[in-house]
Protein backbone atom coordinates (compact mmCIF):
# COMPACT_ATOMS: atom_id res chain seq x y z
CA UNK A 1 0.00 0.00 0.00
CA UNK A 2 0.94 3.41 -0.19
CA UNK A 3 3.12 5.32 3.05
CA UNK A 4 3.66 8.56 3.14
CA UNK A 5 6.30 10.78 4.70
CA UNK A 6 4.89 13.77 5.29
CA UNK A 7 6.12 17.37 5.28
CA UNK A 8 4.65 19.65 7.38
CA UNK A 9 1.61 21.66 6.04
CA UNK A 10 1.83 18.84 2.37
CA UNK A 11 -0.34 16.66 0.90
CA UNK A 12 0.16 13.87 -1.44
CA UNK A 13 -3.18 13.45 -3.76
CA UNK A 14 -3.43 10.37 -6.23
CA UNK A 15 -5.29 10.54 -9.18
CA UNK A 16 -5.43 7.96 -12.33
CA UNK A 17 -5.59 9.42 -15.73
CA UNK A 18 -6.86 7.97 -18.94
CA UNK A 19 -5.05 8.54 -22.27
CA UNK A 20 -7.29 6.40 -24.72
CA UNK A 21 -6.56 5.62 -27.74
CA UNK A 22 -8.24 4.20 -31.02
CA UNK A 23 -6.70 1.71 -33.21
CA UNK A 24 -6.99 3.50 -36.28
CA UNK A 25 -5.70 7.05 -34.61
CA UNK A 26 -2.57 5.18 -33.36
CA UNK A 27 -0.07 8.02 -34.77
CA UNK A 28 -2.04 11.16 -33.21
CA UNK A 29 0.95 10.99 -30.80
CA UNK A 30 -0.51 10.28 -27.52
CA UNK A 31 2.55 8.16 -26.28
CA UNK A 32 4.89 10.61 -27.34
CA UNK A 33 3.60 13.10 -25.32
CA UNK A 34 3.01 10.98 -22.10
CA UNK A 35 6.88 10.03 -22.78
CA UNK A 36 8.05 13.32 -22.94
CA UNK A 37 5.61 14.75 -20.01
CA UNK A 38 7.25 11.62 -17.85
CA UNK A 39 11.13 11.83 -18.84
CA UNK A 40 10.63 15.70 -19.02
CA UNK A 41 10.65 15.86 -15.58
CA UNK A 42 13.24 15.06 -12.51
CA UNK A 43 11.23 13.18 -10.68
CA UNK A 44 10.36 8.89 -10.52
CA UNK A 45 11.55 6.54 -12.30
CA UNK A 46 8.95 3.84 -12.64
CA UNK A 47 7.50 2.25 -15.90
CA UNK A 48 5.80 -0.94 -16.48
CA UNK A 49 5.21 -2.36 -19.75
CA UNK A 50 2.09 -4.42 -18.98
CA UNK A 51 1.46 -7.02 -21.57
CA UNK A 52 -2.36 -6.43 -22.50
CA UNK A 53 -1.52 -2.84 -24.20
CA UNK A 54 -2.16 -0.72 -21.53
CA UNK A 55 0.83 1.29 -20.17
CA UNK A 56 1.59 2.98 -17.13
CA UNK A 57 3.70 5.36 -16.37
CA UNK A 58 3.72 7.24 -12.64
CA UNK A 59 4.37 11.23 -12.41
CA UNK A 60 4.24 13.63 -9.94
CA UNK A 61 2.69 17.00 -9.99
CA UNK A 62 3.76 19.99 -7.66
CA UNK A 63 0.20 22.12 -7.46
CA UNK A 64 2.18 25.75 -8.04
CA UNK A 65 1.41 28.54 -4.92
CA UNK A 66 0.70 25.13 -2.41
CA UNK A 67 2.86 22.94 -0.75
CA UNK A 68 0.69 20.02 -2.30
CA UNK A 69 1.35 17.18 -5.15
CA UNK A 70 -1.04 15.17 -6.95
CA UNK A 71 0.53 11.92 -8.42
CA UNK A 72 -0.85 10.95 -11.29
CA UNK A 73 -1.22 7.36 -12.85
CA UNK A 74 -1.32 7.50 -16.07
CA UNK A 75 -3.08 4.73 -17.68
CA UNK A 76 -2.28 4.62 -21.55
CA UNK A 77 -4.27 2.56 -23.37
CA UNK A 78 -3.40 1.51 -26.73
CA UNK A 79 -4.49 -1.35 -29.24
CA UNK A 80 -8.55 -1.20 -28.74
CA UNK A 81 -9.57 -2.94 -31.61
CA UNK A 82 -7.05 -6.12 -30.63
CA UNK A 83 -7.55 -5.92 -27.07
CA UNK A 84 -10.38 -3.87 -26.10
CA UNK A 85 -11.48 -5.95 -23.52
CA UNK A 86 -8.39 -6.59 -22.26
CA UNK A 87 -7.56 -2.99 -22.08
CA UNK A 88 -11.19 -2.00 -20.72
CA UNK A 89 -10.64 -4.12 -17.49
CA UNK A 90 -7.38 -2.47 -16.75
CA UNK A 91 -9.38 1.06 -16.82
CA UNK A 92 -11.02 0.52 -13.78
CA UNK A 93 -13.14 3.81 -12.76
CA UNK A 94 -10.46 6.83 -14.02
CA UNK A 95 -10.51 10.18 -12.14
CA UNK A 96 -9.16 11.71 -15.16
CA UNK A 97 -9.27 11.64 -18.37
CA UNK A 98 -6.38 12.71 -21.45
CA UNK A 99 -8.02 12.87 -24.56
CA UNK A 100 -5.57 13.46 -27.48
CA UNK A 101 -6.31 14.07 -30.61
CA UNK A 102 -4.62 14.86 -33.81
CA UNK A 103 -4.79 18.47 -35.02
CA UNK A 104 -3.91 17.37 -38.75
CA UNK A 105 -6.80 14.46 -38.93
CA UNK A 106 -10.38 16.00 -38.46
CA UNK A 107 -11.45 11.70 -37.57
CA UNK A 108 -9.52 11.61 -34.53
CA UNK A 109 -11.19 14.79 -33.21
CA UNK A 110 -14.69 13.24 -33.96
CA UNK A 111 -13.76 9.72 -32.55
CA UNK A 112 -12.78 11.92 -28.94
CA UNK A 113 -16.69 12.14 -28.22
CA UNK A 114 -17.33 8.44 -29.01
CA UNK A 115 -14.22 8.10 -25.94
CA UNK A 116 -15.68 10.59 -23.81
CA UNK A 117 -18.79 8.20 -23.70
CA UNK A 118 -16.71 5.23 -22.68
CA UNK A 119 -15.14 6.60 -20.45
CA UNK A 120 -17.84 8.07 -18.80
CA UNK A 121 -19.54 4.49 -18.69
CA UNK A 122 -16.57 3.21 -16.73
CA UNK A 123 -17.02 6.38 -14.38
CA UNK A 124 -20.42 5.39 -12.88
CA UNK A 125 -21.75 8.29 -12.52
CA UNK A 126 -18.36 9.94 -11.12
CA UNK A 127 -18.07 13.25 -12.65
CA UNK A 128 -15.30 13.41 -14.99
CA UNK A 129 -12.85 16.14 -15.96
CA UNK A 130 -9.69 16.56 -17.40
CA UNK A 131 -8.10 17.50 -20.88
CA UNK A 132 -8.57 17.58 -24.57
CA UNK A 133 -5.22 18.13 -26.32
CA UNK A 134 -4.52 18.69 -29.73
CA UNK A 135 -1.27 16.85 -30.88
CA UNK A 136 0.97 18.26 -33.66
CA UNK A 137 0.55 21.78 -33.37
CA UNK A 138 3.94 22.21 -35.39
CA UNK A 139 2.33 21.17 -38.98
CA UNK A 140 0.29 24.09 -39.24
CA UNK A 141 -0.21 23.82 -42.51
CA UNK A 142 -1.52 20.30 -42.44
CA UNK A 143 -4.10 21.55 -39.67
CA UNK A 144 -8.01 20.09 -40.27
CA UNK A 145 -9.05 21.02 -37.27
CA UNK A 146 -9.69 24.73 -35.30
CA UNK A 147 -9.24 25.88 -32.04
CA UNK A 148 -12.14 27.00 -31.41
CA UNK A 149 -14.06 24.57 -32.57
CA UNK A 150 -11.88 22.04 -30.33
CA UNK A 151 -12.28 24.56 -27.74
CA UNK A 152 -15.80 24.50 -27.75
CA UNK A 153 -17.23 20.75 -27.83
CA UNK A 154 -13.99 20.58 -24.74
CA UNK A 155 -16.08 23.03 -22.56
CA UNK A 156 -19.23 21.15 -23.36
CA UNK A 157 -17.76 18.09 -21.82
CA UNK A 158 -16.28 19.81 -18.56
CA UNK A 159 -12.70 19.37 -20.38
CA UNK A 160 -10.15 21.60 -20.32
CA UNK A 161 -8.57 22.40 -24.06
CA UNK A 162 -4.73 22.44 -24.97
CA UNK A 163 -2.81 22.65 -28.11
CA UNK A 164 0.70 20.51 -27.90
CA UNK A 165 3.66 19.70 -30.27
CA UNK A 166 5.12 16.31 -28.92
CA UNK A 167 7.50 17.11 -32.01
CA UNK A 168 8.62 20.19 -30.87
CA UNK A 169 8.59 19.19 -27.24
CA UNK A 170 6.03 22.22 -26.88
CA UNK A 171 3.60 23.21 -24.20
CA UNK A 172 3.85 19.01 -23.22
CA UNK A 173 3.46 20.04 -19.32
CA UNK A 174 0.85 21.73 -19.68
CA UNK A 175 -2.32 19.26 -19.97
CA UNK A 176 -0.84 17.19 -17.42
CA UNK A 177 -0.70 19.98 -14.87
CA UNK A 178 -4.12 21.28 -15.88
CA UNK A 179 -5.29 17.64 -15.38
CA UNK A 180 -3.38 17.87 -11.81
CA UNK A 181 -4.96 21.08 -10.87
CA UNK A 182 -8.36 19.46 -11.44
CA UNK A 183 -8.21 16.80 -9.45
CA UNK A 184 -6.55 19.26 -7.01
CA UNK A 185 -9.32 21.26 -6.89
CA UNK A 186 -12.48 18.01 -6.75
CA UNK A 187 -10.41 17.14 -3.45
CA UNK A 188 -10.96 20.78 -2.14
CA UNK A 189 -14.67 20.84 -3.11
CA UNK A 190 -14.41 17.61 -1.42
CA UNK A 191 -13.57 18.54 1.70
CA UNK A 192 -15.98 21.64 1.68
CA UNK A 193 -18.67 19.32 1.14
CA UNK A 194 -17.48 17.12 4.06
CA UNK A 195 -17.08 20.03 6.29
CA UNK A 196 -20.49 20.97 6.23
CA UNK A 197 -22.33 17.41 6.53
CA UNK A 198 -25.05 16.90 9.02
CA UNK A 199 -25.30 13.64 11.39
CA UNK A 200 -26.06 10.83 9.71
CA UNK B 1 -23.76 -4.81 25.82
CA UNK B 2 -21.84 -1.96 26.69
CA UNK B 3 -21.46 0.94 23.42
CA UNK B 4 -18.33 2.82 23.17
CA UNK B 5 -15.72 4.82 20.79
CA UNK B 6 -12.75 2.97 19.91
CA UNK B 7 -10.65 5.47 21.67
CA UNK B 8 -12.01 4.86 25.23
CA UNK B 9 -11.48 1.10 24.94
CA UNK B 10 -7.82 1.70 23.90
CA UNK B 11 -8.32 0.99 20.40
CA UNK B 12 -6.13 2.91 17.96
CA UNK B 13 -5.53 2.80 14.03
CA UNK B 14 -2.57 1.07 12.82
CA UNK B 15 -2.87 1.69 9.15
CA UNK B 16 -4.52 4.13 6.41
CA UNK B 17 -4.04 4.16 3.04
CA UNK B 18 -4.13 7.85 2.39
CA UNK B 19 -2.98 10.83 5.00
CA UNK B 20 -3.32 14.14 4.53
CA UNK B 21 -2.18 16.05 7.79
CA UNK B 22 -5.14 18.25 8.11
CA UNK B 23 -7.42 14.88 8.53
CA UNK B 24 -5.44 12.39 9.98
CA UNK B 25 -6.74 8.56 10.16
CA UNK B 26 -6.77 9.54 14.09
CA UNK B 27 -10.34 11.41 13.65
CA UNK B 28 -11.62 7.98 12.97
CA UNK B 29 -12.03 7.19 16.60
CA UNK B 30 -11.67 10.53 18.44
CA UNK B 31 -15.98 9.66 18.59
CA UNK B 32 -16.39 13.21 17.08
CA UNK B 33 -18.32 13.59 13.54
CA UNK B 34 -17.34 16.95 12.91
CA UNK B 35 -13.44 15.41 12.67
CA UNK B 36 -13.09 13.22 10.22
CA UNK B 37 -9.66 11.11 7.90
CA UNK B 38 -10.69 11.03 3.99
CA UNK B 39 -9.14 9.49 1.32
CA UNK B 40 -6.81 11.00 -1.04
CA UNK B 41 -7.57 9.59 -4.29
CA UNK B 42 -8.15 5.87 -6.08
CA UNK B 43 -9.53 3.08 -4.55
CA UNK B 44 -9.63 0.69 -2.96
CA UNK B 45 -8.58 2.50 0.29
CA UNK B 46 -8.49 0.73 3.64
CA UNK B 47 -7.75 1.26 7.15
CA UNK B 48 -7.20 -0.92 10.21
CA UNK B 49 -7.80 -1.02 13.92
CA UNK B 50 -6.75 -2.41 16.60
CA UNK B 51 -7.51 -3.44 20.18
CA UNK B 52 -5.51 -3.58 23.00
CA UNK B 53 -6.61 -7.16 23.75
CA UNK B 54 -8.63 -9.72 22.13
CA UNK B 55 -12.00 -8.24 22.06
CA UNK B 56 -15.45 -9.66 21.45
CA UNK B 57 -17.40 -7.54 19.11
CA UNK B 58 -20.89 -7.28 18.95
CA UNK B 59 -21.10 -4.74 16.45
CA UNK B 60 -19.84 -2.01 14.57
CA UNK B 61 -21.00 0.62 13.40
CA UNK B 62 -19.57 3.45 10.62
CA UNK B 63 -20.32 7.14 9.83
CA UNK B 64 -19.34 7.93 6.83
CA UNK B 65 -19.23 10.32 3.60
CA UNK B 66 -19.29 8.92 -0.36
CA UNK B 67 -18.28 5.51 0.62
CA UNK B 68 -20.34 2.27 -1.32
CA UNK B 69 -19.07 -1.40 -0.63
CA UNK B 70 -16.68 -2.00 2.00
CA UNK B 71 -15.46 -5.06 3.42
CA UNK B 72 -14.60 -5.55 7.07
CA UNK B 73 -12.23 -8.66 8.18
CA UNK B 74 -11.68 -9.73 11.62
CA UNK B 75 -7.88 -10.05 12.47
CA UNK B 76 -6.57 -11.62 9.39
CA UNK B 77 -6.70 -11.08 5.60
CA UNK B 78 -7.20 -14.61 5.07
CA UNK B 79 -10.81 -14.67 6.48
CA UNK B 80 -13.88 -13.95 4.62
CA UNK B 81 -15.00 -10.60 5.10
CA UNK B 82 -18.44 -9.22 6.17
CA UNK B 83 -19.83 -6.54 2.85
CA UNK B 84 -21.24 -3.50 4.41
CA UNK B 85 -23.08 -1.75 1.64
CA UNK B 86 -23.31 2.50 2.02
CA UNK B 87 -26.30 3.86 0.25
CA UNK B 88 -25.80 7.70 -1.22
CA UNK B 89 -26.53 10.51 0.87
CA UNK B 90 -26.84 14.12 0.09
CA UNK B 91 -25.63 16.74 2.62
CA UNK B 92 -25.80 14.13 5.47
CA UNK B 93 -23.31 10.72 7.05
CA UNK B 94 -24.02 7.53 5.73
CA UNK B 95 -24.48 5.57 9.04
CA UNK B 96 -24.02 1.96 8.68
CA UNK B 97 -23.68 -0.99 11.32
CA UNK B 98 -22.72 -4.24 11.00
CA UNK B 99 -23.39 -7.14 13.51
CA UNK B 100 -19.92 -9.54 14.36
CA UNK B 101 -21.84 -11.12 16.30
CA UNK B 102 -19.49 -11.55 19.84
CA UNK B 103 -16.36 -12.70 17.30
CA UNK B 104 -12.97 -12.03 19.07
CA UNK B 105 -11.28 -9.46 17.50
CA UNK B 106 -7.68 -7.70 17.90
CA UNK B 107 -7.56 -6.48 14.56
CA UNK B 108 -10.27 -4.82 12.35
CA UNK B 109 -9.57 -4.22 8.66
CA UNK B 110 -12.09 -1.70 6.64
CA UNK B 111 -11.73 -1.92 2.80
CA UNK B 112 -13.85 0.65 1.06
CA UNK B 113 -13.79 -0.91 -2.45
CA UNK B 114 -15.24 2.20 -3.87
CA UNK B 115 -16.94 5.18 -3.65
CA UNK B 116 -19.88 7.34 -4.61
CA UNK B 117 -16.95 9.87 -6.03
CA UNK B 118 -13.36 10.34 -6.36
CA UNK B 119 -12.61 10.58 -2.57
CA UNK B 120 -14.80 9.37 0.80
CA UNK B 121 -14.48 10.40 4.49
CA UNK B 122 -14.78 8.30 7.73
CA UNK B 123 -15.70 10.30 10.36
CA UNK B 124 -16.50 8.06 13.51
CA UNK B 125 -16.21 4.29 14.06
CA UNK B 126 -17.97 2.93 17.23
CA UNK B 127 -17.83 -0.07 18.66
CA UNK B 128 -20.55 -2.49 20.39
CA UNK B 129 -18.85 -4.89 23.10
Amino acid sequence: MRKLQMQKDHKLLFSTVFIPVHAGDAAVGKSSLSHIFYSGGSLFQKNYNMTAGVELLMKCVNIPETNDTVELYILDSAGKETLAEGCEKMWGEPSLVCLVFDLTNEQSFVNCSGWMERVRTHCQGLRVSGVLVGNKSDLSARREVQASVAKEWAQSQGLEYHETSAKEMENCDAPFLSVARAFYSLYNEHLETVRNLSPG
Amino acid sequence: MSDSSFNSLGVKVVFASSCDENHPPENIMDGNTKTFWTSTGMFPQEFVIRFPEPTRVAAVTVESYNGTKTVVTINSTHCPGSVMKFERTERHLQLNTLSLNGSSAVHLRFVIASGHDHFVSVHRVTVKT
